[in-house]
């Protein structure tokens, strides 16, 4: 993050300010969704965010300022922030968010794909509110509805034998969980996850993860990371079997045949919204299931209608998995994760005692069960699907117009802009993306953590 | 007992007979049980069965689903394994102070805490107004941007820390945290090797399940790069309360098992999931010595002992060191999800080599609720009631130990106390079923306790810390009135 910064600071002041203004304006407009389509040039005055009938309270805490500079002292020196000015964000509503001044900002990084149905739903803080002042813990060690009925509820959004529910409090937590169950049952060790990939910071996770920048320097054993079938930067470009073949290859020449699992997403979201070459799943989930390994599908950011045509990910690509691991969208932000698998994996489990002492918790539930009620009911799923086609429609506009994209890729409402400085070599446009990126300030948009320079909606 | 006695004289020959007479005990002890059941009810008529203490607070009327619905609904989408406590399950709706009541309105004295963790007291007015405030402006905007939240929360946290203790990082269990912690000593050290104690529970991610020291929650995955030493147990312990000697434990594996360096070293002041085991006196202080000795860091794990539960903020407090990362959880949030590592600037820094990052780590609500349990600490005098009252409640319990040869030891500090039921006092033979039909009796009579320990025969109470002299009372004269029955 500061090496970014560093950049941002040479090139704001070499750069030919114009240009990347400009960009910006027509970026601004294009992606606001009620505006009105146009290829015409940019105008002269910057876009205006559709109107929003919600005035902020006034805010009354510690500046900006103060809470850098406490952060710096107690929240120690990794803990990174976006922006030069980092923005104060002090409230939210539904698509928008306010800072300490009051002043409005178009939400479209939600939390990192987190805040499914709007910040400060009405319905789902009335869960939240209403459950919190009855009883907020007190273990799954007495009984509860709320845990039942919310399990009761993710069971019925699942295809197959996928009924099986267990509840944490990440994402990393799920993933955990979904190794370990994949090793147990299979009785072997070695898990395969895809390059490129992100699936949580903890010991076993941190080996699935497949980007250095998030890979410390610890043991991570038994791990293969497979060819990413990246159709944009990928060797066999969306040509899927290429890439299905690696996998059997690790599995021939890296391991003894037989596999635990497979773990992946399917659009990285951490990689830069890369969305898997279709056929990919089913080729590779028939490879892995003939090495005896079980096939988990990482939901945490693709899950709950967000890819707009289905509900989950991995019906995107037409198959089944063996296990579904899921976090961000399904609270709407409470402190929540899941993995729902079928009767017979989740059997090796009570081989011992398997315990989460938050999970399942009554608010963290009530507020969950509140999510999956109020996307079926204002069919989110639906609304992903127009306005992410639309989104996508008028982003592919601006492709024609302007040679630094790349690319423009994504389903529904996760969608990724990659900038190149040669479309040709694929050259990274580091500089410009951090200068947009800052630009693009008044609508909130994030730049993936990867080698690449991509933008993530 | 004469179920047990039937039982374990089976032949092959008289197993029938012996089957039909166990038949005929069972109905016997199910009518005994029914007239039980009776002269119990006409005795608190009478006035000759402890009573609960007043409270002023009538739970609102429930009308969600019955517990045979929710039995069905958990057999048929949770996990296999989850378990509950007690023969016939109770279904908690409602919860007020150190109260909890059922679908039927009937009220219990929650000698637990929801595992050790709500230390304010179940819906606690100023936790609930801090997160239902918190919740109607923003829930989650991701620490990427700035929030007063989770600033003031750190800075209120380090405050309470001893030496150089000032830096925290946010997660949403005690696994994360302790997954953290593991991660920054071996980074920050560069060696692999963690020790841990045996009987110790640290979590159940993969370094964490390999930190976690009893078979029943570890898993047959690869956990590698760990050390389990010799529990200081005062109580099972072959060195008694000499915490020196089994230190010596500590510096032989890192002699021999290890290259002479560490990562370091990880423990809880008091095992919860253990048995309520406090380590016995001068073991720490030992033990980080030839910890940092050998380069490694000292990790005190204070997800139960934390949060004014022993009567000190602390539980390493009481063992007179300063350990170089706290891990907390449970009572940081009065029952959020939450977690928290805190640890010097030096150490800090090991994680800025790389990225790490938690998504729901650090979210206004959890924070502002955590803000909001360090001022109900404080306001409400929290160590000092968990010490008083501890205190009052583990005399009564030695007295009764006088008085029923079946409690072993009755152990620990605060609001943390363990009683542990065996059969023979000498060989310390575990007494499971008494401890489990105990618990469920208690149960039956409003009060609602833990188990644990290793053999699963440790009462483990641990109740909201605004625990009155009144209910400790109550729990004890209810403990009492039902091993008088065993």
């Amino acid at each position: 993050m500061a090496f970014r910064r560093q950049i941002v600071r040479a090139t704001l002041q070499n750069a030919n300010g114009n240009n990347f203004a400009q960009l910006a304006r027509a970026g601004g407009r294009c992606l606001s969704s009620a505006s009105p389509s146009s290829s015409a040039a940019p105008a002269d005055s910057p876009p205006q965010l559709p109107p929003f009938d919600h005035r902020p309270k006034p805010y009354k805490g510690p500046s900006a300022e103060e809470v850098l500079q406490k952060r710096k002292t107690y929240l120690g020196p990794s803990l990174f922030y976006y922006y030069q000015k980092p923005l104060n964000i002090v409230e939210g509503k539904m698509q928008y968010l306010f800072d300490e001044s009051g002043k409005r900002y178009l939400d479209a990084f939600a939390g990192i794909v987190t805040v499914s149905a709007g910040h400060c739903h009405p319905e789902i803080l009335k869960a939240i509110v209403e459950q919190s002042e009855l009883l907020q813990h007190a273990t799954t060690i007495y009984l509860h509805h709320a845990i039942a009925d919310f399990a009761e509820g993710l069971a019925e959004k699942m295809p197959g034998n996928l009924k099986v529910v267990y509840f944490v409090n990440s994402g990393s937590e799920a993933n955990e969980l979904a190794m370990m169950m994949a090793r147990l049952y299979t009785g072997n060790l070695e898990m395969i996850s895809l390059r490129n990939a992100y699936h949580g910071g903890s010991s076993n996770t941190i080996g699935l993860t497949a980007l250095n920048t998030w890979k410390y320097p610890i043991p991570q054993g038994e791990i293969h990371h497979v060819m990413n079938p990246d159709p944009y930067r990928g060797i066999f470009g969306s040509d899927a079997a290429g890439y299905a073949k690696d996998v059997e290859d690790h599995i021939a020449y890296g391991t003894s045949g037989r596999v635990a699992g497979f773990i992946s997403e399917t659009i990285q979201g951490v990689g830069g919204a890369v969305e898997l070459a279709p056929g990919y799943l089913k080729m590779v989930y028939d490879t892995v299931r003939k090495a005896g390994g079980v096939c988990i599908a990482d939901e945490v950011q693709t899950g709950f209608g967000r890819t707009g045509s289905h509900y989950w990910g991995f019906e995107t690509q037409g198959v089944i998995p063996d296990i579904v691991t899921m976090a961000k969208g399904i609270g709407n932000g409470l402190p929540l994760g899941a993995v729902v698998t079928t009767p017979e994996i989740a059997s090796v489990m009570s081989q011992k005692i398997q315990f989460n002492t938050f999970g399942g918790n009554p608010v963290c539930s009530a507020g969950g069960l509140a999510v999956l009620r109020v996307l079926d009911k204002e069919k989110r799923q639906q609304h992903c699907a127009e306005v992410g086609s639309h989104l996508i429609g008028r982003l592919g506009d601006l492709k024609e117009k302007y040679d630094i994209i790349g690319d423009v890729r994504g389903r529904g409402l996760m969608v990724g802009i990659e900038l190149v400085t040669d479309r040709k070599e694929k050259t990274p446009a580091k500089a410009e993306t951090a200068v947009l990126f800052e630009q693009l300030r008044d609508l909130v948009f994030t730049v993936s953590e990867s080698r690449r320079t991509v933008l993530t909606v | 007992m004469q179920r047990f006695v039937a039982r374990s004289g089976l032949l092959e020959g008289g197993r029938r007979r012996a089957q039909s007479l166990l038949r005929s005990q069972q109905q016997q002890q199910k009518q005994t049980r029914y007239f039980a059941q009776a002269a119990r009810e006409k005795e608190i008529a009478n006035d000759v069965l402890p009573k609960m203490p007043p409270f002023d607070y009538s739970p609102a009327p429930y009308t969600g689903p019955s517990v045979d619905e929710i039995l069905a609904k958990r057999r048929q989408f949770l996990s296999p394994s989850m378990f509950y406590l007690y023969k016939k399950p109770v279904n908690i709706v409602e919860g007020r102070m150190q109260y909890l009541f059922d679908e039927g309105g009937r009220r219990y004295l929650d000698g637990f805490g929801g595992i050790a963790t709500v230390n304010c007291g179940h819906c606690h007015p100023d936790v609930v107004d801090a997160i239902v405030s918190q919740v109607k402006r923003i829930q989650h905007p991701t620490i990427l941007y700035l929030n007063h939240a989770v600033a003031d929360f750190a800075e209120a946290l380090a405050s309470k820390m001893p030496g150089n203790l000032k830096v925290a990082f946010f997660t949403n269990s005690g696994t994360e945290a302790n997954e953290l912690a593991m991660m920054m000593a071996r980074l920050y050290t560069g060696c692999q090797d963690m020790i841990s104690v045996r009987n110790s529970y640290h979590g159940n991610a993969a370094g964490t399940m390999g930190a976690t020291g009893q078979r029943s929650w570890k898993f047959s995955v690869v956990q590698s790069g760990i050390h389990h030493v010799l529990n200081p147990d005062p109580y099972r312990g072959p060195f008694g309360s000499d915490g020196e000697k089994y230190a010596k434990d500590v510096q032989d594996i890192v002699d021999f098992a290890t290259t002479g360096h560490v990562a370091g070293f990880i423990s809880e002041a008091i095992q919860g999931v253990g048995g309520i085991v406090e380590a016995a006196p001068g073991y720490l202080p030992a033990v980080y010595k030839n910890v940092r000795k050998a380069g490694g860091l000292c990790i005190a794990d204070e997800v139960q002992s934390g949060f004014a539960r022993t009567g000190n903020m602390w539980g390493f407090e009481a063992h007179g060191v300063v350990p170089d990362i706290v891990t907390m959880a449970k009572g940081i949030g009065n029952g959020m999800p939450l977690g928290a590592v805190v640890t010097t600037p030096e150490i800090a820094e090991v994680l800025t080599r790389r990225s790490y990052f938690n998504t729901f780590g650090g979210n206004p609500v959890s924070t502002a609720a955590g803000l909001a349990v360090l001022k109900v600490i404080d306001k409400d005098n929290l160590r000092e009631n968990a010490s008083t009252v501890g205190a009052y409640m583990k005399d009564r319990l030695t007295a009764l130990k006088e008085k029923y040869e079946i409690i072993g030891d009755v152990r620990g500090r605060g609001l943390m106390i363990g009683v542990e039921l065996v059969s023979d006092r000498q060989k310390k033979t575990p007494a499971n079923a008494e401890t489990l039909h105990v618990l469920d009796q208690m149960k039956e009579m409003g009060v609602l306790i833990g188990k644990g320990g290793f053999y699963g025969n440790v009462f483990r109470i641990t109740p909201p810390l605004c625990f009155t002299k009144e209910d400790a009372d109550f729990l004890v004269d209810v403990m009492d009135y039902n091993m008088s029955k065993l």
